[in-house]
């Protein structure tokens, strides 16, 4: 399924941006605003993974494929650098331990919900020719254990998300479009 | 039929779930959204280049860079928080800035600024700070951070001299014999860089790599990163992130200084530099 909205967000890409491959490298505005929908589509995604990895109601089979599905939205390598208002120190943890970390909290109820806010920052190119941005979400977390202690903190992450330009056959026919794959994320416990 | 299966599950799986969006407090919100979420954000708002929800604006957009809009970002983007910053100095910053005639934006790729990143390395297993100085490059198709300096406090003892004092030296016959004083001279490990020229500056980065690649010194955790420009002519200003309740948060101008002349700008550059310790 997810796969199949991929594909569906590449074909919208490749409508909306047209026929690239005669194109300069620059990304025009109308461009870059499909990549920031593409962009963010891989953002929410990974939203609702954690809010479902998170959840004590998951069963342990589905939370395991639900890693699996997240951890394809990544670049080999990703990271997340964890720290919180009282630990300026950042913790570096892979993906998936993060993700492993996040299933087995010791919470007996846990809420993960988002705000309904995000920033995306301008596309510059690196030296291997790909393009990264940064997308910044909000993460609300609340734990709660069956003696009534709860626990709430609201997270910014800042979201690596790489751009680049990857070749298709359709009917035959070579296609270039855009691709978002994302990257490291940093973690901090925000105090607004 | 089969296929279909799994993508009925999938949606009914998906809709199961607390959805993305879900709403939280308004006041949150608001004040998420006043925060200057990224570096990438204190750019555009300096330059007026967005909206209050930041949405881009691009030259075809009236409100692109406009004077009214650059006004009311550039007062936002200062910490309140700080008394040292005079009210009539960011007046006059402000003044400057947004000059009808010659207004000054800031370029990403425009150099004169660089970043301060306070780092935790081990040093044969202990804990010491380290201080490396960012700055962009080009290479190749685009451009990329690359170290240009460092400051470790823990490589100063290896190059403290009095220079007051006549102290240690190779007197200035010693070519006469082929320097054979130097067998002395190396003797005292404490005062060899008593024979180095006056000139001599220690350069940390080199240590640093040294001690890098022998496997002694190994990184551990980013602490604090800041920025200092000095592209808006006559003046320097640091920005700062502000992890802080309120309105006032993110990265905003920690400083503000005022450079009248190339050699108060060297001293500023030599003190940000830790060079003068």
């Amino acid at each position: 399924m997810i796969k199949h909205r991929y594909l569906l967000g590449i074909l919208l890409t490749i409508l909306v941006i047209g026929n690239i491959s005669a194109q300069k490298a620059d990304i025009s505005p109308e461009r870059k605003q499909a990549i920031d929908s593409l962009a963010l589509e891989k953002v929410r995604d990974l939203s609702k993974y954690i809010s479902i990895i998170g959840n004590k109601k998951t069963p342990f089979s589905e939370a395991q494929r639900v890693m699996d599905r997240a951890e394809e939205l990544f670049a080999p390598d990703a990271e997340m650098g964890v720290s919180s208002l009282n630990r300026k120190e950042i913790n570096y943890y892979k993906v998936r331990k993060y993700f492993e970390r996040l299933m087995a909290l010791n919470y007996d109820k846990v809420t993960i919900s988002w705000y309904d806010i995000h920033y995306i920052s301008d596309l510059e190119r690196q030296p291997d020719g790909r393009y990264v941005g940064v997308v910044t979400i909000y993460q609300r977390f609340e734990g709660t254990s069956d003696d009534g202690m709860k626990y709430k903190d609201t997270t910014k992450k800042d979201i690596t998300i790489y751009v680049e330009r990857k070749k298709t056959q359709i009917s035959g026919r070579t296609v270039e479009f855009w691709d978002v794959m994302l990257g490291d994320i940093r973690v901090s416990e925000t105090s607004a | 039929m089969r296929s279909r299966i799994p993508v009925i599950l999938s949606l009914v799986f998906l809709f199961c779930y607390p959805s993305y969006a879900q709403l939280l407090d308004k006041e949150d919100e608001s004040k998420l959204y006043a925060e200057t979420k990224q570096v990438n954000q204190f750019f555009r708002r300096f330059n007026g280049e967005e909206d209050e929800k930041g949405e881009r604006y691009y030259p075809r957009d009236k409100q692109y860079r406009s004077e009214k809009l650059r006004r009311k970002y550039i007062g936002m983007l200062f910490d309140d928080g700080n008394a040292g910053i005079k009210s009539d100095l960011k007046v006059q910053f402000a003044k400057e800035v947004l000059d009808k005639t010659k207004p000054v934006i800031l370029d990403f790729h425009g150099g004169n600024w660089f970043s301060e990143v306070h780092t935790t390395f081990t040093m044969n297993g202990k804990s010491e700070p380290v201080t490396l100085f960012m700055e962009l490059e080009k290479d190749h198709e685009g451009t990329k951070w690359v170290i240009s300096r460092v400051y470790a406090s823990m490589f100063d003892p290896y190059f403290k001299r009095d220079t007051t004092k006549v102290g240690k030296f190779l007197h200035p016959l010693s070519h006469e014999l082929d320097f054979m004083n130097l067998r002395k001279a190396f003797n005292y490990t404490d005062s060899i860089s008593q024979f180095t020229v006056k000139r001599f500056r220690p350069d940390h980065l080199s240590l640093f790599l040294y001690e890098i690649k022998k496997g002694n010194l190994k990184f551990k955790t980013v602490e604090e990163v800041k920025f200092h420009f000095f592209q808006v002519n006559n003046w320097y200003f640091e920005l700062s992130e502000f992890n802080r309740p309120g309105y006032n948060s993110g990265w905003l101008i920690s400083n503000l200084v005022r450079v009248n002349n190339e050699s108060e700008r060297n001293l500023l550059r030599k003190f940000l530099y830790y060079e003068g310790k």
